[in-house]
């Protein structure tokens, strides 16, 4: 083989090593997603992205243990409701010795934080695509309202938190933020919520999505909130938060319904009472909200698991006035099922049937957990009106709207103070094991004596699971795993 | 005539005149000579000899004898023969030669394969372990990871299964990172193996290097830094056509049960919960939540209880899953050739057989592969081989109810099937959680891997000049993987009962590599010898996945045949990424008077993976030598024979850390608007634009010495490995949005011993006895975490994080509270500040802060060894021979939670019998909690309780074989023959109380001793046969 021929050979496989040395070849480019840099482009992907920041509504469904959802905590901590042996992180959350690495604070305060960046990029980028004014208006309102109901839940669980208002990289200064008073957390979200009512949101809407209705009821109950502790601004906000329930009341455009089995059916979905739901379907997404009100164990639905994590106490249904009709047998509360007797109460309010039933059944649990409902924005009109004014005939007309449907008399000629606190019963009664409870005691400091069926100090006495209430509890620890990865935040006094 | 003119084309100057005048007198002096090669026990036939500098040869025939033509008296005969020491006899005047082979036990004349060449062993400056075909078949497996078990120091390979396959784990010199991959190098023919090493048959391999040390792996650059092994497959043979078949055929049986309560003690265990419930729930008691079991009892006469409520069944569920499983393999190999050419066809069989019913591992592996001398410069050749991997296995879904933990926690009343042919199920008995009986779900619940793999290479050796050679190799490796999976109306593993899911995962991924390398070697005078390599490379990678999944079949009949009879389609997924790594590499040696060795090595690596910042790195090493015993003053000691020093020192990398880490990528979710779906699309990983490599430096001495004639030889190395640049998800704060950062933030280290002694105790004519023992011991240390140190919970996640990393302690270490026992009946006013009685499990307040909670966590374990290693005794006694192989490990500890649900609570499920042991007001010393209802409150916590010593000592074979005597093979007309009988894991000796301490039911990277309800293992008994015609 002559020395030419070989020479070549070698000439051509230095050539080849040389090219191969290209950076391109080393390129990298993920077929798989997009990269932020590369996002926002047009209408189609700006939508894309406000549907995503939708997502953490869900964090109430969180699987945080067998048996543990955040909405279960919440109410855990109220005393009302006991809960499956098995769970003791529940327990905890009943008897008050939880601690700051329990799962449910880092999964709460996590997921409510993951949306707020999602609003924050997609609102830092969405005004500059190129599409329609009214839709892109449309967009920006539900982000803005999305973002505000983030920050209402975890100012209200956590106190001073962290307030991000801009998307976060590596080299941020906000990776590592401090802690913002809740009173300037409350103005961001009184903002963003004032940015919503004005843009070019549907008036209502029965898909799961933002509507002008949903902000102002957000709105009225930040108010009402912003009103009692910690803020207590007082009068000037009941007032408020009296105008705007009175907005969504007066609207005309939601109805109570007829039935209470209409909450918890699939064919009522976003029905006339409802203003906002987070949404679930058939299998595509669906929760555990039904599984965990079955006695545990009992063996009565089609479900294979069934926790008995929520068991409302013999004395919270023996609150009920006499006659009420949401204490009766498969209204809010149901003892036996198919002739299988329970020995004590759960909660029909969640049960559905079309998944349930243990013959006809899908197992489907996909019931929506509602944000908001018609009955609470009256509650929240007649509540603020009476701070405000005391008792009057508007107060009265929506109070007695929900006690006629539960068969109950009508209130009148009440002083300021015995209709406050017919009115917190309502709430609780109403409003039973919806997460509102919790939130009722932070901003009242009061707590439902069952036994003796009025509200006092919520420190004063034992409630009847024997727990009494410290100021410790009126808020949540910040989650022991966030302190450990930001030196700039502190945890709150009393869990230190 | 064609070969002297083909000399004549070599022009090389005044060599080439030299060697053509040579030729032409040696020409005029050829004569014939004949003569025998013996061994110690006599002729030995097929003995290669050649003369050497050309291509004449002959083998000695049955006699032992040859005749050969040599050119002149001053030809020199190399007379080779496997096992023994090669001989060079030079011819003189002699027309008979009698030549006597020695055995060499020795491995001193080995030739290694290091990256990109082979180096002999002598002149070796690196740590390089090596096992060859026979070590490898020592105790033949299904994979060549459970082949290569025990047989190198540093390299610790562990079996955590017993399924078939064994989902084995290979760590050389410890955990080398936390993010990114500790799995080796697999380097096949020179070709990096991107697919699982297992599709390999063990019977294809011809030999293994596995590089340890910096100067070995350095040259690997970004990829060495967890060891590289080095496969070499078996090729043709130069000596004409062989066939030979190897097989075997086994039956295996679980090794050990694990003791659970039968049916009478579990009914009266939950009479005691019951009698104990008003205790525990005073409040829940009042109000009759509690049922009386007796009367609950009442409802099942008939059914689960006859009148007198005994129970109809009383069911051994670990027996009724597991079985005598039959397994057998079969290898057929046809190899042929002559001196330019060799092939071979290599076909392999293998049905192992799990013992628990209804799973295995089938293997189907074809191989070609042709090596061809085209002309006296240029030498071509090439593999091909398929692979069919079929797997069904029973394990999948760790920590739901799976055959694995249901042959624990199925009850022991309910039956496998009803007189009406019905399944029983667990919930059929009321209160029970709910969950299928093992041995139904191993028909109703169908788990399949279908593992294609397509591994092929060629190359081409060109030979440039005398002393350049230039090489050119390319690899390409296809995979096609599908694994369907169906889960019955009748299971409720993946679904509701009523409900079927099926499911298929596909994967494809093609890979391709193709690396050039020039090869210089020159001898310099009498004293100076280099070799240098200079090359370079370039490998990519395209992998897809998709994954279909639906439920609700409109029959059970289909499987997931026809997935569109499905009324409920989950949303399809997929998956597409790539990678590329462009390289550069050189390595240059240098051997002073065959005593002063240097190796220094450099390699440029550039990937796709690393942020735009930091693509390419650089990974050199450098190696010293020192062959004492070339000395003079220890040349020709009687004593030693054999006397090396080594030491390297350098740097290698890790870049496995998945891909697109450094970009801000966005991902989708799911939405439901007006009851239907909708996509959106959500921020999903932080940016960072400076991730980089991780960067090991390692260095390593070591000494190899050979003792009385290489009867006794020892190699022995300390390493002390540190890693930085750890790849680690850093904690952000969430407020970010984002919970973990992608960062070079983190620094650890590894260091050990390894030592290994090989002896030929006895050498006789009739009798021989070897003794082989490595022992290595690993030292692992966290040294830097983050930006503060802080620590990081890793999973698995089971009720909590498992393990930590934490700075100064080691990586896989367990975390969890520390069990005082129970609370006693004096001990009351204490319980009650804790909020628990006399009975309830009191754990260590380590705080003295009153409460029990995360911040009396502590170290608890750690699933990594001090210290592991094998002893093997091999005897021979005339046609016999008899090996005896015992593996052992110390310091490793096992995290038993199967005991949360089969220990810490009770009646909901069965359980270990340990809960006999509970807590009663008579018998207080114990650390199990009085038995009560689960409803009325239990404890189970992440504690010490849960963690065994599982140090051990394992009797991993031992096996008698007879190989046929050379007559009566050839009477017969075979080459030769060996048949064996073998048992492996005959037994063991440990303190765990689970099935092996050698156990994971997790992939995660520290999951190394943590099981929450494993595959058992197999005692097996093996017959086989090899044969070569």
């Amino acid at each position: 083989m002559h020395i030419m021929n070989r020479s070549i050979i070698v000439l051509l496989s230095l050539s080849l090593m040389g090219m191969t040395g290209c950076s391109k070849f080393l390129e990298e480019k993920n077929p798989s997603s997009i990269t932020i840099d590369n996002y926002y482009k047009n209408a189609t992907q700006a939508q894309s992205a406000v549907d995503g920041a939708y997502e953490q509504l869900r964090v109430f469904q969180n699987t945080d243990g067998y048996g543990e959802n955040p909405w279960i905590s919440m109410e855990m901590l109220v005393g009302h409701a006991k809960t499956l042996g098995q769970s003791t992180y529940n327990s905890s959350m009943i008897k008050h010795t939880a601690g700051t690495s329990d799962p449910v604070f880092m999964s709460v305060w996590k997921g409510f934080y993951n949306g707020i960046s999602n609003c924050n990029v997609a609102i830092q980028h969405i005004p500059d695509v190129s599409m329609d004014d009214t839709q892109k208006s449309n967009l920006m309102g539900q982000l803005y309202f999305l973002r505000a109901f983030y920050y209402y839940q975890l100012v209200r669980l956590y106190g001073d938190v962290p307030l991000v208002l801009e998307a976060v990289n590596a080299n941020s200064p906000l990776l590592y933020p401090s802690r913002t008073s809740a009173a300037e957390v409350y103005d961001q979200i009184v903002k963003d919520l004032q940015l919503a009512e004005t843009s070019s949101l549907p008036t209502t809407d029965v898909t799961g999505r933002v509507s002008v209705m949903a902000v102002k009821s957000l709105l009225s109950s930040v108010y009402l909130t912003m009103a009692g502790y910690p803020l207590q601004k007082g009068t000037a906000y009941y007032q408020l938060a009296a105008d705007k329930a009175a907005e969504v009341i007066n609207s005309g455009n939601y109805q109570l319904f007829t039935s209470y089995a209409y909450l918890h059916d699939r064919a009522h979905k976003n029905g006339s009472e409802f203003i906002l739901q987070v949404q679930y379907s058939g299998s595509i997404i669906f929760n555990n909200i039904t599984r965990l009100i079955i006695p545990e164990k009992i063996g009565i639905s089609k479900f294979g698991d069934e926790y008995g994590s929520l068991m409302p106490y013999n004395q919270f249904v023996a609150s009920y006035e006499p006659g009420d009709k949401r204490a009766e047998e498969k209204q809010f509360f149901f003892t036996n099922y198919n002739g299988r007797d329970f020995g004590e109460y759960a909660l029909y309010k969640y049960w559905l049937e079309e998944a349930a039933n243990p013959t006809t059944g899908d197992a489907n649990s996909d019931e929506n957990w509602t944000l908001f409902r018609l009955p609470e924005i009256m509650l929240i009109y007649a509540e603020a009106s009476n701070e405000v004014n005391g008792p009057t005939d508007a107060a009265y007309t929506q109070i007695n709207a929900i006690r006629s449907r539960a068969n109950l008399p009508a209130l009148s000629g009440l002083t300021k103070d015995a209709f406050r606190q017919e009115i917190w019963k309502e709430r609780y009664h109403e409003l039973a094991f919806e997460d509102k409870a919790y939130f009722d005691i932070q901003r009242t400091h009061m707590m439902y004596d069952l036994p003796n069926n009025v509200f006092v100090d919520a420190t004063s006495k034992p409630n009847i699971q024997g727990i009494t209430f410290t100021t410790k509890y009126y808020i949540w620890p910040l989650p022991q795993n966030e302190l450990d990865a930001n030196k700039n935040l502190t945890q709150n006094d009393e869990w230190k | 005539m064609m070969k002297r003119n083909n000399h004549f084309m070599r022009c090389t100057g005044l060599l080439f005149l030299l060697t053509m005048l040579h030729f032409h007198t040696l020409m005029a002096q050829q004569r014939k000579v004949t003569g025998q090669v013996s061994g110690k026990e006599g002729p030995l036939t097929n003995v290669s000899v050649q003369v050497k500098g050309t291509t004449t040869g002959a083998y000695t025939d049955d006699k032992g004898q040859f005749t050969i033509t040599v050119p002149n008296s001053s030809a020199v005969l190399v007379v080779r023969y496997v096992g023994m020491e090669t001989k060079e006899v030079p011819v003189g005047d002699q027309t008979t030669l009698n030549i006597i082979l020695t055995s060499s036990a020795s491995d001193l004349n080995e030739v290694v394969v290091v990256g990109y060449g082979t180096t002999k062993r002598t002149d070796l400056t690196g740590s390089v372990g090596s096992v060859n075909a026979d070590e490898l078949m020592e105790r033949p497996s299904l994979t060549l990871q459970q082949a290569l078990a025990g047989k190198v120091a540093g390299v610790n390979v562990n079996t955590n299964s017993g399924r078939p396959g064994g989902r084995t784990s290979v760590r050389i010199r410890g955990f080398g990172s936390i993010k990114a991959t500790n799995d080796p190098l697999y380097v096949v023919d020179g070709i990096v193996y991107p697919s699982d090493i297992s599709t390999i048959n063990p019977n294809d391999i011809e030999s293994m290097d596995i590089l340890k040390d910096a100067s070995a792996t350095a040259i690997y650059g970004t990829r060495g830094a967890n060891g590289v092994i080095m496969i070499t497959t078996k090729k043709g043979s130069k000596k004409g056509g062989v066939v030979s078949y190897s097989g075997y055929v086994s039956a295996g049986k679980m090794a050990r049960k694990q003791d659970v309560l039968n049916a009478k003690e579990f009914l009266a265990t939950e009479d005691l919960a019951y009698a104990n419930a008003a205790k525990f729930d005073p409040t829940g008691f009042a109000n009759g939540t509690y049922k009386d079991p007796k009367v609950k009892r009442a409802q099942y006469i008939g059914t689960l209880f006859d009148q007198n409520l005994n129970p109809l069944y009383d069911v051994d569920w670990q027996d009724a899953v597991t079985r005598t499983a039959i397994s057998q393999g079969h290898n057929l190999s046809f190899t042929g050739g002559d001196e330019k050419s060799t092939y071979g066809l290599y076909l392999g069989y293998n049905d192992e057989q799990g013992v628990i019913k209804n799973s295995y591992a089938k293997r189907y592996t074809a191989r070609a592969t042709m090596d061809r001398q085209m002309t006296d410069w240029l030498k071509v050749g090439g593999t091909i081989g398929y692979v069919v991997n079929n797997e069904k296995r029973q394990d999948a879904t760790t920590g739901g109810n799976n055959v694995t933990r249901q042959m624990i926690e199925m009850i022991p009343i309910v039956p496998f099937k009803y007189p009406d042919g019905t399944y029983g199920k667990r919930g059929d008995y009321e209160g029970m959680e709910s969950g299928d009986n093992p041995l139904s779900q191993l028909y109703e619940d169908n788990r399949q891997y279908h593992n294609n793999v397509f591994n092929g290479n060629a190359y081409a050796n060109i030979r440039l000049y005398k002393d350049l050679t230039f090489t050119s190799t390319f690899g390409a490796n296809v995979r096609d993987e599908y694994d369907p999976y169906f889960n019955s109306t009748l299971s409720n593993l993946a679904n509701d009962y009523g409900k079927n899911y099926a499911e298929i995962t596909s994967y494809r991924s093609t890979f391709y590599q193709w690396e050039n390398h020039f090869s210089y070697d020159k001898t310099i005078g009498k004293d100076h010898r280099i070799s240098a390599t200079v090359g370079q490379e370039i490998q990519k990678l395209n992998y897809l996945k998709y994954v279909v999944a639906v439920q609700s079949l409109s029959d059970d009949y289909y499987g997931w045949n026809n997935l569109g009879s499905a009324s409920t389609v989950n949303t399809p997924t997929s998956e597409a990424y790539s990678w590329a790594m462009a390289s550069f590499f050189a390595r240059a040696n240098y051997a002073f008077k065959d005593r002063y060795l240097v190796t220094v090595t450099g390699r440029y690596d550039g990937s796709s993976r690393f942020g735009a910042d930091n693509k390419f790195a650089f990974f050199p090493s450098a190696a010293l030598g020192w062959r004492v015993s070339e000395e003079p003053f220890l040349k020709d000691n009687p004593t030693v024979n054999n006397l090396k020093l080594r030491a390297s020192y350098g740097l290698t990398g890790n870049s496995e850390i998945g891909q697109y880490k450094s970009l801000a990528n966005m991902t989708s979710n799911t939405l439901i608007f007006n009851g239907t779906r909708a996509a959106g699309t959500v921020i999903s990983t932080m940016a960072n634009p400076d991730l980089k490599w991780e960067k090991t430096r390692q260095v390593d001495v070591g000494f190899d010495l050979s003792l009385f004639n290489s009867r006794l030889n020892f190699a022995a190395d300390y390493y002390k490995k540190n890693t930085r640049d750890l790849l680690l998800d850093a904690p952000v704060p969430a407020t970010s949005g984002y919970t973990t950062l992608t960062r070079n933030i983190g620094s650890l280290m590894n260091s050990g011993f390894e030592f290994s002694v090989n002896s030929v105790n006895i050498d006789r004519k009739d009798f021989s006895w070897n003794t082989t023992l490595n022992f290595s011991t690993l030292k692992n240390r966290i040294t830097a975490l983050g930006s503060n140190n802080e620590d990081i919970y890793m999973t698995p996640s089971f009720l909590d994080f498992t393990n930590i990393l934490r700075v100064g302690k080691s990586v896989s270490s367990f975390y969890g509270y520390v069990r005082e026992g129970t609370w006693g009946t004096a001990e009351e006013t204490q319980a009650a500040k804790y909020g628990a009685k006399p009975g309830d499990l009191k754990f260590k307040d380590m705080n003295n802060d009153g409460q029990i909670n995360s911040q009396d966590r502590t170290i608890i374990g750690k699933g990594i060894p001090d210290w592991y290693g094998t002893i093997s005794n091999s005897f021979r006694y005339k046609q016999f021979d008899f090996l005896l192989e015992l593996q052992y490990s110390y310091g490793n500890d096992v995290f038993k939670l199967a005991e949360h649900s089969s220990e810490d609570r009770t009646g909901i499920a069965n359980s270990f019998s340990t809960v006999l042991n509970a807590w009663t007001p008579e018998h207080q010393n114990t650390p199990i909690a009085q038995i009560r209802p689960t409803a009325a409150g239990y404890t189970s916590k992440l504690d010490n309780h849960k963690v065994e010593d599982g140090s051990f000592l394992r009797g991993k074979n031992i096996s008698l074989g007879y190989n046929l005597a050379p007559a009566t093979c050839k009477k017969m007309g075979i080459g030769n023959a060996r048949v064996y009988v073998a048992a492996q894991n005959f037994f063991l000796i440990t303190k765990y109380t689970g099935y092996d301490p050698e156990t994971t039911t997790w992939d995660d990277t520290f999951a190394q001793g943590m099981q929450f309800h494993d595959y058992p293992k197999a005692r097996t008994v093996m017959l086989g046969l090899n044969v070569t015609f």
